[in-house]
């Protein structure tokens, strides 16, 4: 129907494809492309040379020149739109994605790419676009539950050990993190949520994400991540939905969504918001060597105040044992230590006597069972008495050992107690050898009986000449 | 602290800094200084063994046909190793 009349109205104009049976008019040569852009270009920059379009604008760029690139939308089209430098600035105001706009300006057509665009020389803002309408209203409702307060957002572990990512797969977002992690801390584990971050579904996906990983459990730290981009680009991260599931994450969050100009509702309810994906790999962890010096520095002044506290309390310790009163106490120490010394030495005898006595009574014994051998019932008997006198043999060897053992740890804890060498300084112990005791007093010793006289290195024998009692 | 749990290392390290800024401080008995030197040094040996704890594997989650982690038969999450990045060197 449509190609009827498409056909009936170019026949009227004097064109013609052919049709069937009529006679065959002259065939009109074809436009070629050039010269079919060269119309459509003259129709158009002729017809709308001057218009007035209101619109919202949407993935403006900035080029180096000085001109502003972007497009003028509404929600069924959008056209390209450029201000040259000259009239960009005159603007009175800083244009932005998302803003809606009065442009007043002419078609241009681009021939080489058989593209037109609408060259601006008037831009006045009309106030907020849609979506930033949007942005606003859902921002405004979850400040007020809260959501975005400081005191909700929770502290990021010093020391994570496994990372999770909500991002694309591809593209430069994942290798900038995982660059940036391997660089700062080689052993942390990292586990990539592979999620569509823009575009249809591309919410439901990120939800579905970070709802995943909270599920999996054993996650230190979450980051969602997006490159840059226009308002609608990055809208995904600015549903309610995603906000939520932030909100409801038990793993810490870090918001990690365009550049540093761009804010989402994503970087107001997560634990921490970066400027950029690169920041936010480096906001998940200290550099190892960081840590490692931290702890290695703690570890040095740990010894150190130790060392400093040894030295002041040896110090202390010295003071007071070079003390007088304390020195003498430490000789009197000394002194014990050798009468526990000699009361050793006293045991041993006695012990060594009584074992040497036990031997003899036993050989005895065994001597006149021999003479009794006529008699083989005694044989048991012997064996017996032999065991018992091995076996009383054995007891007093141990009781020997036993007594020495604590004796000898006695006598060296007192000597412990006495780390002056208080013979090194010149005093002496005397003995009276009849008596063999340590004297105290001229009493216990009498004219003419030999001492021993115990010096710091070696000892001395002598007699009493006369006594001198205090 | 609990006696049968392991402090995390942000608490470890906290706890050790604490340790020697009283150390630091000198007001203690030799008893007590020996006693937090000993809990110090093995709070530094803790910090340093969680340093070298993970084992830097990168994986990539698997999706079934509904976009749900697809499980393996002990119904843990299926992944993939993702390569590591390549330095910038």
């Amino acid at each position: 129907m449509a190609l009827i009349e498409c056909r009936r109205d170019m026949q009227q104009k004097g064109l013609d494809f052919g049709g069937s049976g009529e006679p065959r008019p002259a065939r009109r040569r074809a436009l070629s492309v050039s010269e079919l852009t060269e119309r459509v270009q003259g129709v158009l920059e002729t017809e709308f040379l001057d218009v007035w379009v209101e619109g919202e604008i949407s993935n403006l760029k900035r080029a180096s020149s000085g001109h502003i690139y972007f497009s003028l939308k509404d929600d069924r089209a959008q056209i390209r739109a450029v201000v040259w430098r000259t009239d960009a600035r005159l603007l009175r105001f800083r244009p932005q994605d998302g803003m809606h706009v009065l442009a007043r300006g002419g078609l241009r057509v681009y021939p080489p790419r058989g593209e037109y665009q609408i060259s601006v020389q008037v831009l006045e803002p009309l106030g907020k676009g849609s979506l930033a309408q949007a942005f606003e209203e859902l921002k405004e409702k979850l400040e007020k539950e809260g959501l975005f307060d400081a005191a909700r957002k929770r502290p990021l572990p010093a020391l994570p050990r496994r990372v999770g990512v909500v991002t694309s797969p591809t593209g430069a977002v994942i290798r900038d993190i995982l660059r940036v992690l391997r660089r700062r801390y080689a052993n942390l584990e990292v586990l990539l949520y592979p999620a569509r971050v823009q575009g249809e579904g591309a919410a439901a996906e990120i939800v579905r994400g970070i709802q995943t990983l909270n599920r999996l459990g054993d996650l230190d730290i979450m980051i969602l991540a997006r490159g840059g981009g226009s308002l609608e680009d990055l809208w995904a991260f600015n549903e309610e939905a995603v906000a939520r599931a932030i909100v409801s994450s038990r793993i810490p969050t870090i918001s990690a969504v365009g550049h540093e100009t761009d804010f989402t509702i994503s970087d107001f309810v997560a634990d921490l918001r970066a400027p950029t994906p690169s920041a936010a790999a480096e906001r998940v962890v200290q550099a190892k060597e960081e840590l490692q010096a931290r702890i290695s520095g703690a570890e040095k002044r740990l010894h150190a105040a130790l060392r400093l506290g040894l030295t002041r309390t040896r110090a202390r310790v010295e003071a007071a044992a070079a003390h007088r009163v304390f020195a003498a106490e430490q000789g009197r120490l000394h002194v014990r230590a050798q009468r526990v010394d000699e009361a050793v030495r006293r045991g041993q005898r006695a012990l060594v006597r009584r074992l040497e006595r036990g031997g003899e009574s036993a050989r005895r014994l065994r001597e006149r069972l021999e003479a009794f051998r006529w008699d083989r019932q005694l044989a048991a008997r012997r064996e017996r008495l032999a065991w018992r006198t091995d076996h009383v043999r054995a007891l007093f060897r141990e009781g020997l050992d036993r007594r020495r053992a604590g004796l000898a740890g006695l006598a060296g804890r007192l000597e412990g107690l006495s780390p002056l060498a208080v013979l090194g300084r010149g005093y002496a112990l005397v003995w009276d050898e009849t008596s063999g005791l340590l004297l105290r007093d001229v009493a216990e010793t009498d004219d003419g009986r030999p001492l021993r006289i115990r010096l710091h290195r070696g000892a001395v024998r002598a007699t009493v000449v006369s006594r001198e009692p205090e | 602290m609990k006696k049968n749990e392991e402090p995390r290392f942000e608490q470890a390290l906290a706890a050790l800094e604490r340790i020697v800024e009283r150390l630091e401080k000198g007001e203690l008995t030799l008893e007590e200084s020996l006693t937090l030197y000993e809990e110090g040094i093995r709070l530094s040996r803790l910090c340093h063994g969680k340093l070298e704890e993970a084992e830097g594997k990168i994986e990539m989650l698997l999706k079934d046909g509904k976009g749900e982690p697809a499980l393996d038969a002990q119904g843990r999450p299926k992944t993939k190793p993702l390569p590591p990045p390549e330095d910038e060197a």
